[in-house]
């Protein structure tokens, strides 16, 4: 076997594998999809340095995800070592889910959040959201229904079946559905 | 102490970082703060009047913990050999008089009623805390701040929805609450004390608001609804101290609600595994 050098370590090849890592309590989407790589770099010597946004603080995911991402890196030819590291900023926001991850997660029957959140974060940025402390509620408009498309639903509970998600209603097909959290 | 503890508390007393400067006393105010709120919380799980309030309880509990596991990470800092032991030695590793949540966090949930009179006022604090901390001179501190702040939003609603729906309600739930508020405010004031060094932390900037400061940011939120809602007398006075049983948890003073109930059951396998991993 020929020792491995830096020239035939493919980058894009890293970034793709790492990208493709499934979000294991979501699996038909990936961590690319959902927005969460935030930089990735690769040494003369092999090693993989990846920044992961976490979506929430509290995603016992986390872990888990961290040990894909090492794997599915160290898989492609060169890679002698991953680093992975989380970083808060810029915070995770559910604007940065790009529109493949929406649609799946459309067919998982949880509603994605809307469009871009005014005043959302940039990479240069730190602050998403302001903090204001009376701020309106979270709930924010109706959410499409993952299953009929209708807007009559309303928000059921504030707080879901993991920390990023809520429970909605429709009333027009009577069926239960969870959304991504709006943050 | 039994030999297994005392085995367990040195096992992680090797992996606990230094603990006595301003900046390690502030970082465990907050997280641990954070992780008695979390374990009192969950006592609700499989057990709160409704299923809707027993995703809201049990997400608060695990926000709370995971809250305090962050914090605890940031005072490990990023050169640690093991960073989940050293979590776990931070979080279930120390003894009780090491840890630095007020007392009003260790007290027991009672019924819903004080559970959601404590809650509103833990929430408020907290939201208040964080903002603050978003301009905190070390940059990690203040991201985390930010990122924290946007989850507890949904706290926040939560709590103030129970306010605003029981001091709002009927004669029996307006005074039930009345009666909650009024054992938990009193007690509340414990969260305003400093933590030991606290003045050098404020004034390179770590937490820009000392704990005594945050307390009229708190109230200026406060006061006006409890007045709306009819509990003027609730108020606490400008001159109001914390009382002597609520006292002293920024410095280590726990209550038998922490010493003999949530410590020892809380830590009780990290003491019997130290070395388990998760």
């Amino acid at each position: 076997m020929t020792p491995v050098t830096d020239t035939m370590l493919d980058t894009g090849a890293v970034r793709r594998a790492v990208e493709d890592v499934p979000d294991p309590e979501l699996p038909p989407v990936t961590i690319g999809m959902l927005g969460m790589v935030h930089d990735l770099e690769v040494s003369d010597e092999g090693i993989v340095h990846v920044e992961l946004l976490p979506t929430f603080s509290g995603c016992p995911a986390t872990e888990m995800i961290e040990r894909d991402v090492v794997a599915a890196a160290s898989e492609v030819p060169g890679v002698t070592g991953v680093r992975v590291r989380f970083r808060f900023d810029p915070p995770w926001t559910p604007d940065r889910i790009d529109a493949t991850g929406r649609e799946r997660l459309r067919e998982f029957g949880i509603a994605p959040p809307g469009g871009p959140i005014h005043g959302a974060v940039t990479p240069a940025g730190r602050r998403a959201l302001p903090l204001a402390l009376d701020a309106s509620s979270a709930e924010e408009a109706p959410r499409t229904c993952p299953y009929c498309a209708s807007t009559d639903t309303i928000r059921d509970s504030a707080f879901g079946p993991t920390p990023c998600r809520d429970v909605r209603y429709c009333n027009a097909c009577q069926q239960p559905f969870e959304a991504f959290k709006p943050l | 102490m039994t030999a297994a503890s005392a085995s367990a508390a040195s096992a992680a007393s090797a992996l606990l970082p230094p603990l006595d400067d301003p900046r390690a006393q502030v970082l465990l105010a907050l997280a641990d703060d954070a992780l008695i709120t979390g374990h009192r919380a969950s006592h609700w799980t499989g057990v709160a009047p409704s299923l809707e309030e027993d995703l809201a309880f049990s997400t608060i509990a695990q926000d709370g913990v995971n809250h305090a596991d962050l914090w605890y990470q940031v005072l490990l800092g990023p050169d640690v050999d093991d960073l989940r032991a050293g979590v776990d030695a931070l979080g279930l590793g120390r003894l009780p008089e090491q840890y630095r949540h007020a007392i009003v966090c260790e007290r027991p949930p009672r019924d819903f009623a004080y559970t959601l009179a404590r809650h509103w006022v833990l929430t408020r604090f907290d939201a208040v805390r964080l903002e603050v901390l978003t301009g905190s001179s070390d940059a990690e501190v203040a991201a985390i701040a930010v990122k924290l702040g946007h989850e507890l939003r949904y706290h926040r609603e939560h709590a103030d929805h129970w306010f605003h729906k029981l001091s709002g309600g009927g004669e029996d739930a307006h005074e039930r609450f009345r009666a909650a508020l009024a054992a938990v405010l009193p007690a509340s004031l414990g969260l305003y004390e400093p933590v030991a060094g606290e003045d050098r932390a404020v004034a390179n900037g770590l937490l820009p608001v000392g704990h005594p400061d945050l307390r009229a940011l708190v109230e200026a939120g406060t006061a006006p609804l409890l007045r709306a809602a009819g509990y003027d007398e609730l108020v606490p006075e400008p001159s109001a101290t914390v009382p002597g049983a609520d006292a002293g948890g920024r410095l280590g003073r726990h209550t038998d609600d922490f010493t003999v109930d949530v410590w020892p059951e809380m830590t009780e396998l990290y003491r019997a595994h130290p070395e388990a991993r998760w």
